[in-house]
């Protein structure tokens, strides 16, 4: 599974991904399956649940089938998920609508939860299935750029080094390869989110997915299917220290107890035993100040930079930049950054459609008290009467390019939060 | 992935197809018949004490399954061909006559095994599904039983079909039972699907339920019958049923707290019912019809 001192004069690697998170993975998947000579480090020494993104849009689920990566997905444990259901306190438990999730790309279905670490580890797989070197256990990767870039690691104290053609960067928010190829992040935090992986939940309805906002916290609910789900909630950053200590973990369960839930969401808090660790984070979305490609170097996922997580289109925007990214390296021999022109120019155009819309939404069920309900209250009734004002939420099922322009106007924005009447 | 769930320790060719197979322990042989979409990995709780009883175990992944050949055609999972293959393997094996244990689609091919091959048998252990005999007339609740729905749906179900929407449909179809979460990623490998489905599709399909198949020759080897109360899938009558097929002493357990995967939902006594049944009883002799 290593690659050994060998690999200091190892030739002929084309392409070495660093990171092997879901934008990592696939991408070397992919690029096995089409013959390149690949390597992967992962700094982990084996695959355990470290709290990702553990909620694929539809969209995101046909980039893995164009990926050919979809069935990582489907036997790590993925569950579709059918239904989304509204609750919040602006609403009666009983009257919250639901939205039917199935219908919005064809040939896909519902958006999928799934533990993010199985689903890595399969992808991990299938690219060594296909002749890649998957390292696991990596320290102080280092890449150098250039058009013959250069790639430094530790692995159980003994330095390695690999001269492939081409970098794929994909280390996530930390964006260790940015920084060493001179990309710098301006960043903005709106909240503040923690997650924590949960079974024993055998009376929520696995069909149904939940996000909603009540008193300071924003909650989400994503089923797994056999009684488990991922819970996440986002809660304002004066209060970041909230889950901290010893019964962090309990406190967060316990936070499910919500009068706008049916029966006070006790299939949640009464029921829920934590099956993985609890982190916190800074919700932040990130804008590099730099190109995301050069010289044998090219950015993706997390890493190239993204939106607020509560949109819930990191894992699909992932996807997307491996699809392009691997596009180019599989469709020609020109891997110089020119090649890389339209993967900049969409990403670019996407990137500012999910921070639009991470806007939107962030401000919407991520601020909290009176005032704050107040302007949900009334952009529920705006919704209510007119169904075109729920554009936003399109994101997390079509890709950007397919949600109607409106949604993306200052005047929609101030429109729905009646700023300006 | 399959290093980590199998026990695997060779592979005979037999019958056209690579099989590959536990072979542990001395003394008398057991076979143990895995069925749908299992592999000899139903049997891990149930191998070593078996093999430290004094038994020598042998436990294949039939055909279409685990570390098996594939085949992708449809003909070549007819019954008698992968009686064959048990036959095939025995022989390769130098076994003359074997205790024979199956579960689900294993039970079938041990009940046919034990009709067609009843000087190759010692005793036989049929766990879940009961003599196809029954089945040839079912009743109205067995029809109704989701595992006789499966048996007419799987046929026609497309491979497209239950892999879509991340396998959405044949998870609900297997529910939480069994080794649920491994058997999506072994049927996701190469050809894995195809094969599994055509256990199905070549034993069950509207055609084979035209054929109606009634004059069985009588098991006569001692035959314990087993079946569980959390099968969803299958009535009791099914297995209480098979007693009139068998002309050698026949017993029955019921295993409570058991869904129907009963080797892993109630390993011990699956264990201790084997250890107190097999060796135990003895044979009706078959006759040999003099000429006249």
């Amino acid at each position: 599974m290593s690659v050994g001192r060998a690999g200091l004069d190892q030739a002929g690697v084309d392409v070495v991904v660093v990171g092997g998170g879901i934008a990592g993975a696939s991408a070397a998947a992919n690029l096995a399956m089409n013959g390149l000579s690949v390597v992967m480090l992962e700094k982990q020494e084996s695959y355990t649940d470290i709290v990702r993104g553990e909620w694929i849009a539809p969209w995101g689920l046909r980039e893995a089938q164009l990926l050919g990566v979809e069935d990582a997905f489907g036997v790590g444990g993925s569950w579709e998920i059918r239904e989304w259901t509204q609750w919040d306190e602006t609403v009666a438990p009983d009257e919250a609508e639901t939205v039917d999730m199935t219908r919005f790309v064809p040939g896909v279905g519902g958006p999928m939860s799934f533990p993010h670490h199985t689903v890595c580890e399969l992808m991990a797989e299938q690219a060594e299935d296909n002749g890649a070197t998957v390292v696991m256990g990596v320290q102080r990767a280092h890449v150098t750029k250039g058009v013959n870039p250069v790639v430094r690691y530790q692995k159980d104290g003994v330095a390695h080094e690999l001269r492939p053609r081409m970098v794929i960067g994909a280390t996530g928010r930390g964006c260790t390869i940015g920084r060493q190829i001179g990309v710098s992040m301006a960043t903005s935090v709106h909240h503040w989110g923690g997650g924590v992986r949960v079974s024993g939940i055998d009376d929520w309805p696995m069909d149904v997915q939940a996000m909603g906002t009540e008193g300071d916290k924003m909650f989400m609910v994503f089923p797994q299917g056999e009684g488990m789900a991922r819970l996440y909630i986002n809660f304002p950053t004066t209060n970041k220290n909230r889950y901290r200590g010893p019964d962090g973990t309990a406190r967060f369960i316990a936070d499910f107890e919500l009068d706008c839930l049916p029966d006070r969401g006790k299939s949640v808090y009464a029921a829920a035993t934590a099956i993985g660790p609890l982190k916190v984070w800074p919700s932040v979305a990130m804008f590099p100040e730099q190109s995301i490609v050069t010289d044998g170097v090219v950015l993706v996922g997390d890493e190239a930079g993204n939106a607020d997580t509560v949109l819930g289109t990191g894992l699909s925007c992932s996807l997307r930049d491996t699809r392009s990214v691997c596009e180019v390296l599989t469709g020609g021999d020109d891997w110089s950054p020119a090649a890389f022109e339209s993967y900049l120019a969409e990403r670019d155009f996407r990137m500012k459609r999910l921070h639009f819309g991470a806007d939107i939404i962030a401000k919407l069920h991520c601020e909290f008290g009176p005032a704050a309900a107040e302007r949900r209250r009334r952009a529920r009734a705006l919704m209510a009467e007119n169904f075109a004002a729920s554009v936003t939420g399109l994101l997390n099922m079509v890709p950007p390019e397919d949600v109607p322009d409106f949604g993306f106007s200052e005047f929609f924005a101030e429109r729905l939060f009646r700023e300006t009447v | 992935m399959t290093t980590k769930d199998s026990l695997l320790t060779d592979t005979a060719h037999v019958n056209g197809v690579d099989i590959a197979y536990v072979d542990k322990g001395t003394g008398d042989p057991v076979v143990l018949l895995h069925g749908f979409p299992d592999s000899h990995y139903l049997w891990r709780h149930q191998i070593d004490p078996l093999v430290e009883a004094g038994f020598r175990v042998i436990a294949p992944d039939l055909r279409g399954f685990g570390g098996s050949s594939k085949p992708q055609e449809v003909e070549a999972y007819d019954m008698r061909t992968i009686v064959n293959d048990v036959v095939g393997l025995t022989q390769h094996l130098g076994i003359a006559r074997a205790h024979i244990v199956g579960h689900d689609w294993g039970a079938a091919i041990a009940w046919m095994y034990a009709f067609l091959m009843p000087r190759r048998v010692d005793h036989l252990a049929v766990l879940s599904v009961g003599h196809p005999g029954v089945f040839s007339t079912p009743s109205i609740e067995q029809r109704a039983a989701s595992w006789y729905m499966l048996f007419y749906q799987f046929p026609g179900v497309s491979e497209q079909l239950l892999r879509r929407n991340g396998w959405r449909l044949f998870k609900e179809i297997m529910g939480g039972e069994g080794d649920h979460q491994r058997y999506p990623r072994e049927l996701a490998k190469p050809g894995a699907l195809t094969a599994a489905l055509n256990w199905y599709r070549a034993n069950r399909s509207p055609a084979a339920e035209l054929r109606v198949e009634s004059n069985f020759p009588p098991v006569l080897a001692p035959t314990l019958g087993v079946w569980s109360t959390g099968d969803k899938a299958l009535l009791e009558e099914g297995m209480t049923g098979s007693a009139k097929f068998v002309k050698g002493p026949w017993r029955y357990e019921r295993v409570e707290d058991a869904s129907h995967w009963i080797p892993l939902d109630q390993p011990e006594q699956v264990t201790k019912l084997l250890l107190g049944f097999l060796g135990t009883e003895r044979a009706v002799l078959p006759t040999r019809r003099r000429r006249l």
